[in-house]
């Protein structure tokens, strides 16, 4: 090895995977052994950012969450849900036993806003979990996003588009979001800090619905006609 | 009984004064801008006088402030010194336009002697900036009098307080002129001389309004006097020289009315929620801008903390020539608490408060919403939205009891656009509304699309498909 690779290599700028240590940074289980399973045992980090990239709502999105809203709401923590696409809607979250007085909505007008917004609620020692659903966001929005949340100790899951995968991120997590089969989310880890992206794994999301593994849907009849739908 | 009297000479000149953060001579002038009637030290250093034209006081003063006089506005500030000594007694008496009573006897005990209620009062006086001259005396009329004259002594002793008020000179009785003018002719010069005259006399000769003054002076006539009570609101103005084109420059100001509102809500005992800051203008409707937090609160520092992020929001319309801070409403204080049975801090608690009215001063009352279920078969109105309140309710179990229903609800019904590639579930019939007009009779059903969504459809009595909801 020539003399330049061997001072190189005991740089210490220089990472080297094969030495990789295990980090042990602040996180929330996520409630899918699963995946947590694939995100080294830790879940979703706290004090910093994470992405789920994902085309269209209502893929289980929100499921994915659920078992951490249910967690933090009673302890309570608050989760803020801020510029939702849609309405949270009050009948189904109680029925999973999220504590509905731990919940707070927030509209925003502008993209100034949206920043100052999530940049406080992440500071504050009140906030367990911020979803927000951002327009569009510059990198460097991303980043000083990522700096808000390493002042606080929360978890701020941030909702974008599938397309911002070729983008890179500040994010400590990444996750690009599909749907499998039979109603099920299939994920694919895109960034970790601290550890090598690149796992897949599908979670079983159809209780979402309550639908079980049935071969024969419970439909009673369809209305429809038979030929086209 | 034993009165106490405030004279303010300067009052409105001592109001401005401290509201200004610049240096500069100041007058006040009257009503129709022809005469100064009150001036600062600094003002009288460089030769002003009262009495003095105002041509004059500017030749001698180029850059002199000028305030006019208003009646309104004296009442106005009059009562503001009310609201603070009612703190120190309970029986006070406005006597407008400059002067304040309170009677004292009755303080001796609690403040421990005379020497010290007339320290305390002047305490006060000092914190406050204010000029005054205080005089005591055991009628209404007669400690007005001895105020006025600026000779006022901290003393009980009637036939020292009887003394003072023989030597005074018959002008400063504030008879009448015309009576005034009767009595010198008669020879008499001091208000002792007029004590000596046989009273019968003096009611035939000059006029039974004469004998009454005197009596009352002298305390042998009832001169009853009706308490003033303080309002249960708080109000505070600031009026300013120059206009103030900055909301900077406007928190200088606040500062000291909110520290005021401070102490009379720590007096109180309350706390509020919601402050009235109203900016006039003076060519324009005046800016009222509603200041609220989301928990009782009674720190200065916290309402300036929001006051201030609201200008930084709304800058300044038009230049501010005064500002009002007004509030109405009072909320008692709950006594602090280590430790609720939540095991949630106090700390906690206000961390959550700080945050909700920081959001709430920044994005407007309506941008934060709290959710929750409605008895509704309607899925429009089986929830509802509400202003942020902090709630410590005991923990509700999962309503398991409630009917399947997706997380996500679209703001309205969608079109269904094209047919789904599979159906799960339905129909589940929902009808309902003929009570209220808002008629829904819709079958429901639980589909995926073609691109994986598990969407929540329905056919209406219009055999129409819709989307609902997504199963997120």
């Amino acid at each position: 090895m020539s003399e330049l690779l061997k001072t190189l290599m005991q740089d210490a700028r220089v990472w080297q995977g094969h030495r990789h240590v295990q980090t042990s940074q602040p996180a929330e289980p996520t409630g899918y052994q699963v995946l947590d399973n694939q995100l080294g045992g830790l879940g979703w980090p706290r004090g910093a950012l994470s992405e789920c990239l994902l085309d269209s709502p209502g893929i289980g999105e929100l499921h994915l969450l659920l078992p951490l809203m249910q967690r933090l709401s009673h302890s309570g923590k608050t989760v803020f849900w801020l510029n939702p696409p849609h309405t949270p809607y009050a009948p189904a979250l109680a029925r999973e036993g999220v504590n509905l007085d731990q919940v707070v909505m927030i509209h925003t007008d502008d993209d100034g806003d949206f920043l100052w917004t999530l940049e406080n609620c992440l500071r504050s020692p009140v906030t367990g979990l911020v979803m927000a659903w951002p327009g569009k966001l510059a990198s460097r929005e991303v980043r000083r996003l990522q700096l808000a949340a390493e002042a606080g100790s929360n978890v701020c899951v941030l909702f974008r588009e599938r397309r911002y995968v070729e983008q890179n991120s500040p994010a400590a997590l990444r996750l690009e979001l599909e749907p499998g089969e039979q109603q099920a989310l299939k994920l694919n880890i895109v960034k970790r800090r601290g550890s090598w992206p690149g796992q897949r794994c599908a979670l079983a999301m159809s209780h979402r619905a309550d639908l079980s593994f049935r071969e024969a849907p419970r439909v009673v009849q369809g209305p429809w006609p038979t030929s086209t739908r | 009984m034993l009165w106490l009297y405030l004279h303010f000479p300067h009052l409105l000149l001592d109001h401005i004064r401290r509201t200004r953060e610049e240096a500069g001579a100041l007058v006040i002038v009257e009503g129709s801008g022809q005469k100064v009637i009150q001036a600062c030290p600094d003002a009288r250093d460089q030769g002003i006088q009262a009495g003095m034209r105002l041509k004059t006081a500017i030749s001698l003063v180029p850059e002199l402030g000028m305030v006019r006089a208003d009646q309104q506005q004296e009442a106005r500030i009059l009562e503001d010194q009310a609201r603070w000594l009612y703190r120190y007694a309970d029986h006070i008496v406005l006597v407008p336009p400059d002067g304040l009573m309170a009677e004292i006897a009755s303080l001796q005990r609690l403040y421990g002697g005379l020497p010290a209620v007339w320290q305390t009062v002047e305490q006060a006086l000092d914190e406050r900036q204010l000029t005054a001259w205080p005089g005591i005396g055991h009628t209404p009329p007669a400690a007005r009098l001895i105020a006025r004259t600026g000779k006022g002594e901290c003393t009980e002793d009637s036939g020292h307080i009887l003394r003072t008020l023989s030597q005074m000179p018959l002008l400063a009785a504030e008879f009448d002129a015309r009576t005034c003018t009767r009595l010198q002719r008669l020879g008499l010069n001091t208000l002792g001389e007029v004590f000596d005259l046989p009273a019968a006399e003096l009611a035939r000769r000059l006029s039974p309004e004469t004998l009454a003054w005197v009596q009352k002076i002298q305390g042998a006539r009832p001169d009853p006097q009706s308490p003033w009570q303080p309002p249960h609101h708080f109000r505070q103005q600031a009026d300013f020289v120059q206009e103030i084109e900055q909301s900077q420059g406007l928190l200088f100001p606040l500062q000291r009315i909110l520290s005021e509102l401070e102490e009379d809500l720590c007096w109180r005992q309350q706390e509020t929620d919601s402050l009235l800051l109203i900016l006039h203008h003076r060519h324009e409707e005046p800016t009222r801008l509603r200041i609220r937090t989301s928990g009782p609160e009674h720190r200065a520092e916290a309402f300036l903390n929001l006051i201030r992020l609201r200008f930084e929001q709304h800058p300044l319309r038009a230049p501010v020539i005064s500002l009002l801070l007004s509030v109405q409403r009072f909320l008692g204080r709950e006594a602090p608490t280590g430790q609720d049975l939540l095991g949630e801090t106090q700390d906690l608690n206000e961390a959550w408060h700080t945050l909700m009215s920081r959001l709430q001063a920044r994005l407007g009352d309506h941008a934060l919403k709290q959710l929750s279920p409605q008895a509704d078969h309607r899925p429009e109105r089986a929830w509802s939205a509400s202003a942020v309140q902090r709630n410590n309710r005991p923990e509700v179990t999962p309503a398991s009891h409630l009917p399947r229903r997706p997380l996500w609800l679209l703001q309205g019904p969608q079109p269904l656009t094209e047919a789904p590639s599979a159906w799960f579930a339905g129909p589940e019939r929902i009808s309902g509304g003929w009570w209220d007009g808002q008629r829904v009779h819709r079958d429901y059903y639980i589909a995926q699309l073609n691109n994986g969504q598990l969407a929540w459809v329905f056919r209406d009595v219009r055999d129409g498909w819709f989307v609902h909801g997504w199963f997120g």
